[in-house]
């Protein structure tokens, strides 16, 4: 019992840790993460919009990124392109693996966002739309002001879910090799395991991903409840109109692999 | 109808697939006529109006809004819609904004005004429709009447010179279909061009310059309000009123 105790919560070990994991992992575990939800945000909105367009050379290609990253396994994603880009000749970073890391992390998260997108935007009432171009806005300053605005509130939950599968995906980037200030939590944590053959220092890492996702997991429970009873409806009972706005499920289920 | 029409519908067809719901619509709406249309559900109402706006693409057939046909590909549909204010059934007020805000959108986002300019318009608006007070609310705050108010004065925001309104008391509880036909009974008198898509009779009677009765696709007879209600011509007319009136 003392050597599991030992091995796995060994408080002296951890307190060695925790200046490290909170000065460089934590700080590179949140900027991997936020680079990569920013990344995604942008290419998911984008992705989401062609996807939902008329014109088949918009939704065609769109939807081949989403199946493809999707798809694909996201370690050899990171490797693909943290890798491939620089030998292609795509260095905008120079050597540096870190930024390649942030941007393919970042275009993975991003097929999955437009997924998020595309279900909040598609839970809109079709009415909305129609209201909004009757007043004379043309399709994109209808979406962009009408349409766009309550479907992204519609999602709230779903990306927050997402925001914690990119954190604890963010794990993975470090395999394209950082320097040592550039190491994540788990890093730091498996680095010390290693080095002592105790686990405690990666223990003290996982509290560390705790200590981010479970309020997180919390707000996500929180935005979800308010989606459901707080918030206004967006139109009065309709007669005979099919399904109310309220009847529309929150598009919960597409989160991170 | 003097030669000034506001709206000139032309061999109008729309098919939905394999469904034709407009079969040949010719129709003419003369400026400051208000013109009721009438006909069981399924009879091509709502979807004559919202080809007037291009909310749907007619299959074939030319529609003309004050000389201009609106159904040519290289016209600037946007511009159209902005001088033809639209009400519909479920009133589709943008609920993450505040009732002014609903009415002074289109304002400042189309017209390009500034803020304060918008605003002073759309609550002079909102105090025709008497809902001044509720400027600051969310529609959701708001009864369905109040809220379809509201979708009135920001149609009119926009200075329409034609005004469609797609059964716009149907969705409403009984008590609260008053206020708004009152509003409709007052832009009628005020000489807006008006295409009322309505289950109202009462309405029809006696707001309406002309009462168009549609079944099947097609206009089956038009006229004065007492010439409809009083002496229907056709079979299906008279079937129709039997079991509306």
């Amino acid at each position: 019992m003392d050597s599991v105790l030992q091995t796995f919560f060994d408080v002296h070990l951890m307190a060695s840790v925790f200046p490290d994991l909170i000065r460089i992992g934590l700080v590179n575990t949140l900027t991997l993460a936020g680079g990569a939800t920013a990344i995604g945000l942008v290419v998911g909105m984008a992705l989401a919009l062609a996807a939902l367009s008329r014109r088949v050379w918009l939704r065609w290609p769109a939807r081949v990124y989403v199946d493809i990253f999707r798809g694909l396994p996201i370690i050899l994603t990171i490797f693909l392109l943290g890798q491939g880009l620089p030998l292609a000749g795509v260095h905008p970073f120079g050597t540096n693996s870190y930024p390649y890391g942030i941007v393919a992390l970042g275009l993975v998260t991003g097929s999955y966002i437009s997924e998020i997108f595309r279900s909040g935007i598609q839970a809109v009432a079709p009415g909305q739309l129609e209201a909004a171009r009757a007043l004379g806005m043309p399709y994109l300053t209808a979406m962009r002001l009408v349409v766009v605005p309550q479907g992204v509130r519609n999602v709230l939950p779903a990306l927050t879910n997402q925001f914690i599968g990119t954190i604890k995906d963010s794990s993975l980037v470090y395999l394209l090799g950082f320097a040592e200030g550039q190491r994540e939590l788990y890093r730091i944590g498996q680095d010390v395991a290693q080095r002592t053959g105790n686990m405690s220092s990666l223990v003290a890492a996982g509290l560390m991903y705790l200590v981010i996702t479970v309020p997180l997991t919390h707000l996500v429970n929180l935005l979800d409840r308010r989606l459901k009873n707080g918030r206004p409806k967006t139109a009065a009972p309709q007669a005979g109109d099919g399904p109310g706005p309220d009847a529309r499920p929150t598009p919960m289920e597409v989160t991170s692999a | 109808m003097s030669g000034t029409a506001v709206v000139r519908i032309e061999a109008l067809h729309k098919s939905f697939g394999p469904l034709k719901v407009l079969k040949g619509i010719d129709l003419e709406i003369g400026q400051g006529e208000v013109v009721g249309i009438i006909g069981p559900s399924g009879s091509g109402k709502s979807t004559l109006l919202r080809t007037v706006n291009r909310l749907e693409e007619p299959t074939s057939g030319r529609i003309f809004v004050h000389g201009e046909e609106i159904t040519r590909p290289d016209t600037d549909i946007d511009k159209v819609r902005g001088k033809v204010g639209m009400v519909f059934q479920s009133f589709n007020l943008f609920p993450h904004m505040s009732v002014v805000e609903n009415v002074a959108v289109a304002l400042r986002k189309i017209r390009k005004l500034p803020r304060e300019q918008a605003d002073a318009i759309a609550r002079r608006r909102l105090d025709e429709v008497g809902l001044l007070a509720k400027a600051e609310a969310r529609p959701a705050g708001l009864s369905g009447g109040q809220q379809q108010r509201v979708a009135i004065a920001r149609a009119l925001a926009m200075e329409p010179e034609l005004m469609l309104f797609d059964e716009a008391t149907s969705a409403l509880d009984p008590e609260l279909v008053k206020g708004v036909l009152t509003i409709m009974s007052g832009l009628a008198k005020g000489g807006m061009t008006m295409m009322v898509v309505t289950h109202e009779m009462g309405f029809a009677r006696e707001v309406c310059d002309r009462v168009v009765f549609m079944d099947a696709g097609q206009v089956v007879e038009q006229g004065p309000p007492a010439q409809i209600f009083g002496s229907p011509s056709s079979p299906r007319l008279r079937d129709f009123l039997a079991q509306v009136l």
